[in-house]
């Protein structure tokens, strides 16, 4: 595992050299509890992998909630975190914008790297981070502000758009561009139609649906490079799910996007690749959604995914 | 229960008939109480006396005839429900604590008449009250409910307005208990007992109009929980008619307005000056007013940012703990004591004579507390999600809290700081210690024109800030107590009334400035 930030580092294929040792330690260093994994082969990415994960271990004061999690995330692709409850599919995403630093009684072990970065290296800018790497949550939480401030909200705290009493008297046009920020994200969120002519009503005044969408738009506001995604339709509507589901893959075109769910069908449906968590906070499986599905290697795998327990 | 609900699809017309009997007979008691209320308590607030008429009638005769009538309603009820003519669903008990409250009227009641009607000694009353007593609340406990909710509150009734009828007790009936210092009079009794009464008749026919019950018991305390918040209302409105009538006249005398934006309000623009033969407040109310502001400049930002540390980055723990006990300590610490800390700390320190600039930060340590707990409570409510999805954008905790967290919690910073005025508006004691000099002044504190500058330190003084004024409370209490103002009651209820005008509308402020911030959160 290196944490060294070399000029010349490749982080393809660094990362993929990682990889491989560590299918081999994990086949030498099979615990006892580990004995009924399967070991699923080396995964090769279609993209160049945007999150590397290495031997990543999350407790909650004591207690292990993840174990050793390995997995290369790729890039512009949907990856979806499927699993019983409890198994720290939840847990696994707050990793990898450094959420579970607001935990105090969480604590990390090892290593998640964005393009070759490792995210858990001391003096990481938690700010740059997590523009880069945004978030969508289980249930819609827009600010009670109006829908344009909701979107603007980030741009105008990390200083890119200005609009008080002195950003006019210096003459900056910010209030321009905040008006385009606002109708691109609010169009890449397939939101546009709906509220382009109440931006400035409160967000609160949404339907659930809507207000999904919109905390997608805002998310997008900040120019992430990856949207982590925990769980976003489980408080919605069927149709609210679907809008959500079709933007979801539109957003893979230009984003890397991980969707945590506890659906199944949902994860077959918009995924190009499946990692299955299991009880014990433990990555059993993790391939292409279609093999995941009609024919997976571990028998654990195909049991929670045919709905044999779960 | 059910057999009722299948009565009832089926329209069986006797059905339908037999419960609107139930409710006429039911509704009939609450609409008792309802008249026993009004016209029991104009004559407990001394607007009527028994022996008056209204409508044509005595008062005292109509009070009794409002208890016959509900007694009767409620035995009425009682008679068709334990025959079955009157549908109903009652419970096998009325339970203990309906018998026991009970009991405990009728141990009374006996008790009362057997020691002091007819002087027996106690070795002979107690027995046969607490035997009386007894009786009747086993009588209910083994009584089937319908029975055991209409009969007593029928008979405690018909008894007491068979007290009155046959003269038992008269107004003009007044008793004095050995060795207790209170004369109960028959004017004060009658009205009184007929609302008591009227309120366990109004009780027993809610639980009646429910058909008894789980759903007669719910109506049965909706009932008294709804008549406990009335009363809350009315004691405010007493309180706030009986200073209006007071002093409404007193303080708009002599009001002129014009010619042209000439306006003249001598009680509230005038100074108190016997020379002149001036009896104004207006030196109270400006010196009221900087108190006020002087302690909301000096407790909000202090309360507030110590409720954002506190909530937002403090560890909960030993620390967050004891600022908790220390802050819970500060507001039930009495006033007088501010008062005294502010006498020996701040007057000597600030001119050494009683100030404005005293009082304002006496009251605003008093202010402090209330501030910081308010806010503490608003910010802890924030939702998390709010503070979970700024961190996800990248945006720091202060921003956060700046941007997101306080303004979602203006609504209950705002609420805190309107009962917190409320509180230091309306305070003596601080200021009879540390503020006041002359409790009539002719002239009041000019603040925003005593701002001066100087070329030395500390560059800007205010002489007004450190003189004595008067304030509204403290300037009531002088006329209430010192005789200043001489033989002249209504000089202090104008001045209870003017203060109490100006504690409202900083309640207005307040509470438009809320509707202001909750607006901007609501959709």
């Amino acid at each position: 595992m290196s944490n060294t930030q070399n000029a010349s580092h490749d982080p393809a294929e660094s990362n993929r050299d990682d990889r491989s040792a560590d299918a081999v330690t994990q086949t030498t260093a099979g615990e006892s509890q580990e004995e009924t994994q399967t070991e699923w082969t080396d995964y090769e990415f279609r993209g160049e992998p945007k999150l590397s994960v290495d031997d990543l271990d999350v407790y909650y004061g004591d207690e292990r909630a993840l174990q050793g999690i390995t997995m290369d995330i790729p890039e512009n692709s949907v990856t979806a975190l499927i699993g019983p409850s409890g198994c720290g599919k939840s847990t696994f995403l707050r990793c990898l914008n450094r959420m579970n630093d607001r935990i105090k009684s969480a604590s990390v072990d090892g290593s998640v790297e964005l393009e070759g970065e490792e995210i858990y290296q001391d003096g990481l800018d938690l700010v740059t981070l997590r523009k880069r790497v945004g978030m969508v949550f289980q249930s819609p939480n827009p600010f009670p502000k109006t829908i344009r401030d909701n979107i603007s909200y980030g741009p105008r705290k990390h200083g890119d758009i200005e609009t008080g009493l002195l950003a006019r008297l210096l003459g900056d046009d910010s209030g321009e561009r905040e008006e385009k920020l606002v109708e691109r994200c609010l169009k890449q969120a397939a939101l546009w139609e709906e509220v382009s002519d109440r931006l400035d009503d409160n967000a609160l005044g949404l339907s659930g649906g809507q207000q999904q969408r919109l905390c997608i738009a805002r998310c997008l506001a900040v120019d992430p490079e990856v949207i982590l995604m925990d769980e976003p339709a489980s408080a919605l509507d069927p149709i609210a799910t679907a809008k959500i589901e079709d933007l979801i893959e539109e957003l893979a075109e230009e984003y890397t996007v991980v969707v945590v769910t506890h659906n199944m069908q949902q994860a077959a449906r918009i995924s190009d690749q499946t990692a299955v968590f299991l009880t014990g906070g433990e990555l059993v499986e993790f391939d292409d959604t279609d093999k995941i599905f009609e024919n997976p290697e571990s028998q654990r795998v195909e049991d929670y995914v045919t709905g044999k327990f779960g | 229960m059910s057999e009722r609900t299948l009565r009832n699809q089926s329209r069986d017309p006797l059905a339908v008939e037999y419960s609107a009997a139930l409710a006429g007979l039911s509704v009939v008691p609450i609409a008792t109480f309802f008249a026993a209320f009004v016209v029991g308590g104009l004559t407990l607030a001394g607007q009527r006396s028994l022996g008056s008429t209204i409508l044509g009638i005595e008062i005292e005769t109509v009070l009794t005839a409002l208890l016959f009538v509900a007694g009767g309603c409620l035995l009425a009820i009682s008679v068709g429900s334990r025959y079955g003519v009157i549908e109903t669903t009652p419970d096998r008990s009325a339970g203990l604590g309906v018998a026991s409250g009970f009991g405990f009227v009728a141990f009374s009641g006996i008790g009362l008449a057997m020691s002091q009607t007819f002087g027996l000694g106690r070795l002979v009353w107690a027995p046969l009250a607490l035997i009386g007593g007894l009786t009747v609340a086993g009588a209910i406990v083994f009584a089937r409910e319908d029975l055991g909710v209409t009969v007593p509150a029928g008979l405690f009734s018909v008894a007491i307005g068979s007290l009155v009828l046959f003269d038992g007790l008269t107004p003009a009936w007044a008793w004095s208990p050995a060795g207790f210092g209170v004369t109960f009079n028959g004017t004060v009794l009658i009205p009184l007992l007929t609302i008591v009464a009227g309120l366990v008749t109004a009780w027993a026919a809610a639980n009646a109009f429910e058909g008894f019950g789980a759903a007669g018991r719910q109506a049965g305390a909706f009932f008294l929980i709804g008549a406990n918040a009335t009363l809350i209302l009315l004691v405010l409105l007493l309180l706030i008619a009986f200073i209006v009538k007071n002093g409404f006249w007193y303080a708009v005398d002599g009001i002129e307005i014009g010619p042209g934006l000439n306006f003249h309000w001598p009680f509230v623009m005038d100074g108190y000056d016997v020379v002149l033969n001036q009896k104004g407040i207006y030196p109270a109310i400006i010196g009221t007013f900087w108190l006020v502001v002087g302690a909301l400049v000096m407790a909000v930002p202090i309360g507030v940012g110590a409720a954002v540390f506190l909530t937002e980055y403090a560890e909960e723990g030993r620390f967050t703990s004891v600022i908790d006990i220390a802050t819970n300590g500060l507001w039930s610490t009495p006033s007088v004591v501010f008062g005294l800390f502010g006498y020996a700390f701040l007057v000597p320190r600030l001119g050494n004579n009683t100030s404005l600039l005293a009082g304002m930060i006496v009251l605003g340590f008093m202010l402090l507390p209330l501030v910081l707990i308010t806010s503490r409570e608003a910010i802890k409510s924030v939702p998390d999600e709010y503070r979970d999805a700024s961190a996800a954008l990248g945006v720091s905790k202060w921003e956060t809290i700046k941007d997101v967290t306080i303004p979602s919690a203006m609504p209950g910073i705002v609420t805190g700081i309107i009962i917190g005025i409320g509180r230091i508006a309306g305070e003596t004691a601080p200021i009879l210690i540390v503020t006041a000099d002359n409790p009539q002044r002719s002239s009041a504190p000019a603040i925003m024109g005593s701002f001066e500058l100087t070329t030395s330190p500390p560059f800007i003084v205010n002489e007004a800030l450190l003189s004595g004024s008067s304030a509204l409370p403290y300037q009531l209490y002088g006329a209430i107590t010192t005789g200043v103002v001489g033989d002249d009651p209504g000089y202090g209820w104008a001045t209870a009334f003017v203060l109490l005008l100006v504690v409202l509308s900083f309640y207005v402020i307040g509470i438009t400035t809320r509707i202001y911030f909750r607006k901007k959160l609501q959709a």
